[in-house]
């Protein structure tokens, strides 16, 4: 369970102070898959960031699994999964001393560390690159390798950046499969996506964010009843009220 | 779900060191380079460089010295004595001074028009040694040439007194002898003194550089820090994981360096022996640089991890090249006694404490005290900034 409270955070640039997210509130449950949907630029990075403690919120508080962000980041960090939006992995390391590093700095033992492995190298189908340098990995099989080492502790919440980025359609149909699973087996996924239909096939809610806000929250009939438009496209694109970043 | 335990720091920093250490052993040539170019670098310094010095000195001061003479006619008596001195009377080419310019000619001597007069009549007669003073290579043969003259002057002048009956000996009112009170040791290392301590200095300042650009900048640029900051892993251990891997990468090259001055003076023969290597004075040079190393790796680790490539990074290189050569280029300009103060000074500490190791002195135990207090002083707050860079917000978001 994540919940944000009022998240602020604003930078310091050469042209004066962005306010990269301005006031964004949401819950994230246990057993569901919330998205973050909003064009490029609207802070869904930048708030992901705060969710995982990579950034101190200006203001404003998160939650996770009831401990705050602010006053137990390790604790946190250990109840989270996190794919953040650079998700380098050690070429010069296997797909799997890639997941064992990991899971050392989780303080996993030898056995356990062997065991998650073979359990996300199933669900993620990685068997046949498994052993093999990350070096020439193609974007897929990186993103595979970077969301095994991501839960390689097993963690009750999973924090994904925009996680079908740059994959093909077998690849992403296999991710969302790879997600639904997340689900059914109760953990709390937020993921970010840019992508509509991708948004409506999975999540269970929807945070819509535009320029640093929260401008719509709710299930995709939801926000189609409240926008009163038909078609989710439609209904997202009235909500964060143009189309401006959509289509980057 | 879960199953996560408290990480202790130790075994983060050990999971973060073994990680830096197998990487690295996989780049085979940044492997290899950065820990053999020394260890082979030193020998060849060492072997060949003094070789060739020697060897110069040696055929400089055996060949026949062929010298242009304008006016050989009016001495051929002095002619002759050069002669029989292994120093040769050529013609001198037309112009000498230009000839001098264009270093085609080390040394000429020019007897003056009214040296056959001033010869007959007992006075002083002239000769000058024309040479340019700021070439090393002119410096044998003008000492060559000085002696031989000095030594045809005195000859003549006995001969004179005593040819007017006065024992030569009362014109000497005060000898001059010189005794080199510098030890045996001393005058042997000489050579090496200047350039050894640089070599062993950057070995150890720079030896883990490849490692912690890589493995700070290099991370950053690969995008593979913000994953780990994302973990539980406490940032204190990664950096000081970081730091302890290049820094045993860097003691085992230095070891390697040394092992290697060690075999080279022991190849090296007679040479070889103006240097102390015996394992004592090995391990002192090893405590001396121990902490060089640390503080370079933790100095790099900060430059390092705020750049943001590794561009940027290896930018810093060429100062840090440059840095330990400060304190032996003030000492060249400015010599002054070893004093305590020196010793808390870094590059010039060590400087001086390898240069006494070399020559076999006697090092103070209130010197070594206050030298290691300074200096490991200084890496743990270079390690302290390091750490701090590492808790920026702004040094996880990598684009």
């Amino acid at each position: 369970m994540i919940i944000a409270n009022d998240l602020h955070k604003s930078f310091k640039t050469k042209s004066g102070i962005v306010n990269a997210v301005d006031g964004v509130s949401f819950e994230a449950r246990d057993g569901e898959i919330t998205g973050l949907l909003g064009p490029n630029g609207a802070g869904k990075t930048t708030t992901m960031r705060m969710l995982y403690t990579l950034m101190k919120p200006d203001r404003g508080q998160v939650l996770v699994d009831g401990m705050d962000c602010a006053l137990d980041p390790i604790g946190v960090r250990r109840a989270l999964g996190v794919l953040p939006d650079a998700r380098g992995v050690y070429k010069r390391l296997t797909a799997r001393e890639n997941i064992a590093y990991f899971g050392e700095l989780h303080g996993l033992s030898a056995a356990r560390i062997a065991e998650r492995t073979a359990a996300l190298s199933a669900a993620l189908d990685m068997g046949d690159i498994l052993e093999r340098q990350t070096e020439g990995f193609s974007q897929g099989q990186r993103t595979k390798t970077a969301i095994a080492r991501a839960l390689v502790h097993d963690p009750r919440n999973v924090i994904l950046d925009e996680p079908t980025n740059g994959l093909d359609v077998m690849t992403t149909r296999a991710m969302r499969g790879f997600l639904r699973q997340l689900r059914e087996e109760g953990r709390c996924v937020i993921f970010s996506s840019h992508i509509m239909q991708e948004v409506a096939a999975l999540c269970d809610r929807i945070v819509i964010i535009a320029r640093g806000s929260v401008v719509a929250t709710g299930s995709a009939d939801e926000l189609r009843a409240l926008t009163g438009e038909e078609n989710l496209e439609d209904a997202f694109v009235k909500a964060i009220g143009s189309e401006e970043g959509l289509f980057a | 779900m879960s199953g996560a335990r408290k990480v202790s720091i130790m075994s983060t920093l050990w999971s973060v060191m073994r990680k830096e250490l197998l990487e690295i052993s996989r780049d085979r040539r940044t492997f290899f380079f950065s820990l053999l170019l020394m260890p082979l670098l030193i020998p060849v310094f060492l072997l060949g460089g003094g070789a060739l010095v020697q060897n110069k000195a040696r055929t400089q001061m055996d060949k026949v010295l062929e010298v242009p003479v304008q006016g050989a006619e009016r001495a051929p008596n002095l002619v002759a004595f050069l002669g029989a001195h292994g120093i040769v009377a050529v013609d001198p080419p037309q112009d000498v001074e230009v000839a001098i310019a264009r270093q085609d000619v080390e040394v000429a001597l020019y007897i003056h028009e009214d040296f056959a007069s001033d010869w007959r009549a007992g006075r002083p007669a002239l000769v000058e040694i024309l040479s340019d003073s700021t070439r090393q290579n002119a410096q044998i043969p003008v000492q060559r040439l000085t002696a031989a003259l000095n030594g045809y002057g005195a000859q003549v002048g006995m001969l004179r007194l005593m040819a007017r009956g006065i024992d030569p000996a009362v014109t000497r009112s005060v000898t001059v002898g010189t005794r080199d009170m510098a030890s045996a040791e001393a005058k042997r290392g000489i050579l090496l003194s200047a350039l050894l301590p640089y070599l062993l200095i950057i070995t150890a300042f720079l030896g883990g550089a490849a490692l912690i650009m890589d493995a700070t900048a290099g991370e950053r640029e690969r995008q593979s820090l913000e994953p780990l900051l994302a973990t539980p892993a406490q940032r204190s251990a990664v950096v000081s994981g970081k730091i302890a891997a290049a820094c045993a990468m860097g003691l085992f090259s230095l070891l390697l360096t040394l092992l290697a001055f060690k075999a080279s003076a022991v190849l090296a023969g007679s040479r070889g022996q103006m240097l102390d290597v015996s394992f004592l004075a090995i391990a002192k040079m090893l405590l001396v640089l121990l902490p060089m190393l640390f503080i370079g790796t933790a100095l790099l680790t900060y430059l390092a991890a705020s750049s943001k490539s590794m561009k940027e990074a290896q930018t810093h290189m060429t100062w840090l090249m440059l840095l330990p050569m400060v304190p032996t280029l003030m000492l060249m300009v400015n010599p002054v006694k070893a004093e305590l103060w020196q010793f808390a000074v870094p590059f010039l500490a060590q400087n001086q404490l390898l240069t006494k190791v070399i020559r076999a002195e006697f090092i103070d135990p209130q010197v070594w005290g206050l030298y290691l207090l300074a200096s490991f002083g200084l890496a743990a707050v270079l390690w302290f900034a390091a750490v701090r860079r590492y808790h920026q917000e702004r040094l996880a978001i990598s684009a």
